[in-house]
């Protein structure tokens, strides 16, 4: 049976989702299966999917988005081709945790994939699974999965077409996008697809960072020393944070073995932007592919990563904390004609859980039940919506959480340790921590609140630490 | 009981050949005699490729293999490097890359005219044909035309170019001195463009490998998407070790059958893998 023709039935979301003119057309007694035709005759469906995720990609390293470390002639081309927004989060800035909400739209701790290399809980379908199931297009993969293991030929729901190599992603991205270019190039036009490419760098950052534990104290590529980008202006840290935060610091690689000089710090920002280029690259071959093909127009891109880079700011690299370089990622949609095009959306609050229920709203589907997310589809379109008052992000084993407003961020250990508040409209690089600050008190309560209220509806999986103190707290 | 304690070292310090050895990546450095290369002859070198985690005890791996081999032309003004790189990956899954192409008897052994096809071999051992492609490429007065599936895309590349392949030629045809060398861009794989590529000598060094130590005489390539390339060559030009970062290629004759024995291994441990899901 074609999976696209089965009878849908018109639920209560998407009657209230009809517009007033709709409603009147129920009204004058036209049944829920013809409204949901005309709903659908509005809504254009994208023919094609094109998911492309990288891994460990700081927000700002795009040269169109302001970036001038990088030339990134692709990400621009995607960037200027459609919206990006600049407030979005990765919902746990860790590898798998990140990559279960992207393709669940649940939280982490409710996926069960609180820290990495955790499968997604059984009865929580993937993108993957609940496109095959409810449409016609077919799901394909490349690239890094990580829910749990990292590279694998089994990915419920889709048909991998290259697995890749844990630790490398020079040849595992060059291989990527090798298949995924030839996917393109050989694939029917007259079928539809979800295709995820899924990179590995910058990732390899970590790798690096491994190789370059000690400071030599000299450059070793005197060439460069006036090419090296100067520190971020947070360098600096808060002497004050709460102890799980100085913990991480002092356990990676700056710290480690005494401490890195400047020009050392300056180095591994060279270092990482290389990184950028290389993936950009990349991504360069499939988008080159999907134009011709022809099929660019028919094609729905979206582009994010699973968490950012701690790129020296607060003295940070790697990821899973909650600052802004780490939390932060790129979310770009693109499909020319539907999306506006070179948009900078600095105003919605968005994160890896809407990425399933956009999709679903954009292939006419409902979502699994108890999304977190939402589509975000509408700011898409360039409707006026007031969009979410904020959103949360855990961390560290369900140890964290942090809630992002418009104007301020939140940040609580379940170990009663300090908090941080921060005024993101006037302290952006999070450096003055108005936790203690009695001025603050009302703005405090009112985040705890709100915080205690997301923590109330979840349904924690069985395997996930910590959820005790959470409600000791709430 | 206790807890098992992590023993994992960082490395710490950049991949070097006397580091290489350390960490088990070859047992000793191939030793030739000046009669056995020239770097203008008809010559073929395997290089194994190897990944390092950034651990001294884990997660360090063979993954792949390049073959090149160069064939002089009867003109002195170019010459053909045929190419082989395979890349095994997890579960067995195996992608060929192999190139015939022409280059011109310059400083950067750049590519003129080629052929490509990329293919992926699946777990059971079948091509996968809807992964199949092939290219051509023509390089005429700086514009690049590349036919894949009879379309033709054109691009304007610059005038000093090379590929990450041709540079494994060029290298061992280079003077060990520290004379400029122009800036040029890299089409890596054929296609990918990284500009701005900066190729020069640095030095000899002595690299204790093992119970010996070897004098070897490095170029540093340092540009736009990659991380520097560290090019190690022993005194008679020829090109034994390729670091970059976390990766090496490392000149081994038998590099060929070391991954071949990898991928039947991966699959295997996948078929298993696959049987306990079914139980």
């Amino acid at each position: 049976m074609n999976k696209q023709t089965k009878p849908k039935s018109i639920n209560r979301r998407e009657f209230i989702k009809l517009s007033g003119s709709s409603v009147a057309v129920l009204a004058g007694g036209i049944s829920a299966k013809d409204a949901f035709g005309l709903l659908q005759k509005r809504k254009p469906k994208p023919k094609n999917i094109l998911l492309i995720i990288t891994d460990q990609q700081h927000i700002d390293t795009i040269a169109a988005g302001g970036c001038r470390h990088v030339r990134t002639p692709a990400l621009d081309w995607l960037k200027r081709r459609g919206i990006s927004f600049t407030q979005s989060y990765s919902s746990n800035p860790l590898c798998s945790p990140a990559r279960s909400s992207i393709f669940t739209g649940r939280t982490s701790s409710e996926a069960g994939v609180h820290v990495n290399g955790r499968p997604i809980r059984r009865d929580i379908p993937n993108l993957g699974q609940w496109l095959y199931q409810e449409t016609d297009y077919e799901t394909v993969y490349a690239g890094k999965w990580h829910l749990p293991r990292s590279f694998t030929k089994n990915i419920p729901g889709f048909r991998v077409i290259n697995t890749g190599i844990g630790g490398l992603g020079y040849l595992c991205d060059t291989v990527t996008s090798r298949a995924c270019e030839a996917f393109l190039r050989n694939h029917s036009k007259s079928r539809s697809f979800l295709m995820v490419a899924s990179f590995l760098q910058p990732h390899d950052i970590c790798e690096w960072l491994r190789l370059n534990t000690n400071d030599p104290g000299q450059l070793r590529y005197e060439e460069l020393a006036d090419k090296l980008p100067e520190l971020p202006e947070n360098f600096q840290f808060d002497r004050n944070e709460p102890q799980a935060i100085k913990n991480t610091r002092q356990a990676r690689e700056p710290f480690i073995n005494g401490y890195w000089g400047k020009q050392h710090w300056r180095y591994y920002l060279w270092s990482y932007y290389r990184h950028i280029e290389f993936v950009d690259a990349e991504i360069g071959r499939i988008l080159q592919a999907l134009e011709n093909s022809g099929q660019a127009k028919d094609t729905l891109i979206v582009f994010t990563s699973d968490h950012g880079e701690g790129l020296a700011h607060h003295q940070m690299v790697r990821k899973n904390t909650l600052y802004d370089e780490s939390a932060k990622v790129s979310l770009i949609f693109s499909w020319p004609g539907h999306i506006p095009e070179d948009i900078t959306d600095r105003s919605h609050l968005v994160c890896g859980l809407d990425v399933m229920p956009t999709l679903c709203d954009y292939v006419g589907i409902n979502t699994p039940k108890m999304m977190r997310g939402r589509s975000i589809r509408p700011i898409l379109e360039g409707k006026r919506v007031t969009g979410r008052d904020f959103v949360v992000t855990e961390v560290g084993a369900n140890k964290a959480r942090m809630v992002r407003t418009k104007q301020y961020k939140y940040t609580t250990y379940n170990d009663k340790s300090i908090e941080q508040l921060f005024d993101m409209k006037t302290d952006s690089g999070e450096t003055k921590n108005l936790a203690t600050s009695s001025r603050h008190a009302s703005t405090l309560a009112e985040h705890k609140k709100l915080l205690g209220k997301w923590e109330t509806q979840l349904e924690l999986a069985p395997n996930v630490p910590n959820t005790d103190a959470w409600w000791y707290k709430a | 009981m206790a807890k098992k304690k992590n023993t994992r070292t960082v490395i710490g310090t950049p991949l070097t050949p006397a580091l290489l050895k350390k960490l088990h990546a070859f047992d000793e450095l191939p030793r030739f005699k000046q009669s056995d290369f020239d770097p203008q002859g008809n010559w073929g070198i395997t290089y194994r490729i190897w990944t390092c985690h950034g651990y001294r005890e884990t997660g360090n791996q063979n993954v792949g293999f390049l073959r090149i081999e160069r064939s002089s032309d009867s003109s002195n003004e170019t010459f053909t490097l045929d190419v082989e790189q395979q890349v095994v990956e997890a579960d067995g899954i195996l992608n060929i890359v192999e190139a015939h192409i022409k280059c011109l008897n310059n400083q950067l052994a750049s590519p003129v005219q080629w052929e490509l096809t990329s293919g992926f071999i699946n777990t059971n051992n079948n091509t996968a044909a809807s992964l199949l492609t092939r290219e051509k490429g023509v390089i005429e007065e700086n514009v690049m035309r590349v036919e894949r599936d009879g379309r033709i895309v054109k691009r304007k590349v610059a005038e000093h170019l090379s590929c990450d392949w041709c540079l494994f030629e060029a290298v061992p045809r280079l003077e060990f001195d520290k004379k400029d060398l122009p800036t040029f861009d890299m089409l890596e794989g054929l296609s990918l463009l990284r500009q701005d590529q900066h190729l020069s000598y640095r030095d000899v060094y002595a690299q204790k490998v093992g119970a010996k130590t070897a004098n070897l005489c490095k170029f540093d390539q340092l540009g736009r998407g990659i991380l520097p390339y560290e090019y190690w060559l022993d005194t008679k030009h020829r090109l034994l070790v390729v670091t970059s970062m976390n990766k090496a290629y490392i000149s081994d004759v038998y590099a060929r059958q070391t991954i071949k024995q990898k991928t039947e291994q991966l699959r295997k441990s996948y078929e298993r893998m696959k049987d306990a899901r079914r139980k």
